[in-house]
């Protein structure tokens, strides 16, 4: 995602996945745990499970149009889309990289701290509400300050924490029904 | 292979399976192909909506040969033993023991640093420049590739309003520099910043930025 054409390359940041894959592990090891019990037990002659019998009528008997079949299908296909999601996108949403050096990353809730501890130090702020998203980042001032001027200072703090992906700034003004807290 | 490219080919075989598998049953049950009038070749299952999920014929049809008991328990016991593996593929810390240090060409000796000493010592390094609050260091890597795969993953908190890049580069002039002298070559790092929010929010917003402090709270890195 590097801009220049001699820049380190700015990766972003790939989740390991390690809980999805816990949770997946386990729900594999308990399905096949259980029918691999429940086969043996029937290799070696006893009865199989109630449940299993159960399942294998309903296998049976229920038709591709029965609304259950089709609802569980349904279910199935859109975990499946999950997983594949899980598995193709990189994850770790939170952190965004810097352009200082590669694998270097700033957590969005800290951008989102330092425009608002920006945007509080001008004069006649009350306070800011900052929210950042990968690509935009939204501030509500309240106050009775110029509005256009703190758009400019949070525009400048955002070109110092120096995101290799600028999010697009939002920033609207709230006139402060009371006293500015802060001069 | 690394643990997350292993996890990511899992989890996209196994989501794979399931988008195909309910795909083909929900494109039988609304009858897709009829509509379409498409002709599926012969052995291409769920083709009408009045057929069961799996009939009795096709669920016994192989169960009077002699190898079909000893398949069905082999393969779900491959199924057990593979999954008992990549759960604990999850379960354990990507952690290298320690790092073989150059030693010159001396013979006979062999010099090793231990991986959480190096963490350790990077993390102190760390936590004693001017921006940083807290910090957190680990040595990541194959517990057994020693030396050639480790990368050092910092994680720091810096005080409210510093400058993330100053900080960048505070941590690669000081700590950082520390652990290449040390360990006699380069480290691959990942250095991930938190900044903390501004005390003493105003009295319309407190309830939110409580909220939300405790969130932060939630996320800080913990120091060890």
């Amino acid at each position: 995602m590097g801009s220049e054409a001699q820049a380190p390359p700015h990766r972003r940041l790939r989740s390991p996945r390690t809980r999805a894959s816990a949770l997946v592990a386990l729900a594999v090891l308990a399905a096949s745990g259980v029918l691999l019990y429940d086969a043996v037990s029937e290799w070696t002659g006893h009865h199989p499970g109630s449940w299993r019998h159960w399942l294998a009528d309903q296998l049976a008997t229920r038709h591709l149009d029965s609304a259950w079949v089709l609802a569980g299908a349904a279910v199935v296909a859109s975990l499946g889309v999950w997983l594949l999601v899980l598995a193709l996108g990189p994850g770790e949403r939170r952190w965004l990289p810097l352009r200082q050096a590669p694998d270097t990353v700033v957590d969005r809730l800290g951008v989102a701290a330092l425009l608002e501890w920006r945007v509080c130090a001008e004069p006649m702020v009350a306070s800011a509400r900052v929210r950042v998203g990968r690509r935009r980042a939204r501030v509500t001032v309240h106050g009775s300050a110029d509005f256009d001027r703190a758009g400019v200072v949070l525009n400048e703090e955002l070109d110092r924490i120096g995101l290799v992906r600028r999010p697009d700034l939002k920033v609207r003004g709230r006139r402060a029904r009371h006293r500015p807290h802060r001069q | 292979m690394n643990r997350t490219t292993v996890n990511r080919v899992l989890l996209a075989v196994i989501g794979a399976v399931l988008l195909i598998g309910a795909l083909l049953v929900l494109v039988g049950g609304f009858d897709v192909y009829h509509r379409l009038a498409v002709t599926p070749p012969s052995w291409w299952p769920l083709i009408s909506p009045h057929q069961p999920v799996l009939s009795t014929a096709s669920r016994t049809r192989w169960r009077d040969r002699g190898w079909w008991w000893p398949a069905v328990v082999a393969g779900f016991a491959l199924l057990v033993v593979l999954s008992v593996c990549w759960l604990a593929a999850q379960l354990r810390r990507p952690e290298p023991a320690e790092i073989e240090l150059p030693t010159h060409g001396t013979p006979g000796l062999r010099l090793r640093l231990r991986g959480p000493a190096l963490s350790r010592a990077v993390q102190e390094a760390a936590l004693h420049l001017p921006e940083v609050t807290a910090a957190r260091v680990r040595l990541l890597g194959h517990p057994h590739l020693a030396r050639r795969r480790a990368r050092l993953r910092a994680q720091l908190l810096l005080k409210p309003g510093s400058d993330p890049s100053a900080a960048v580069v505070a941590f690669q002039r000081g700590p950082l520099t520390y652990a290449y002298g040390a360990v006699g070559g380069e480290l691959p790092l990942e250095l991930r910043l938190q900044v903390a929010s501004s005390a003493g929010e105003p009295p319309a917003l407190e309830r939110r930025a409580r909220r939300r402090r405790a969130k932060e709270r939630r996320r800080e890195p913990r120091v060890v």
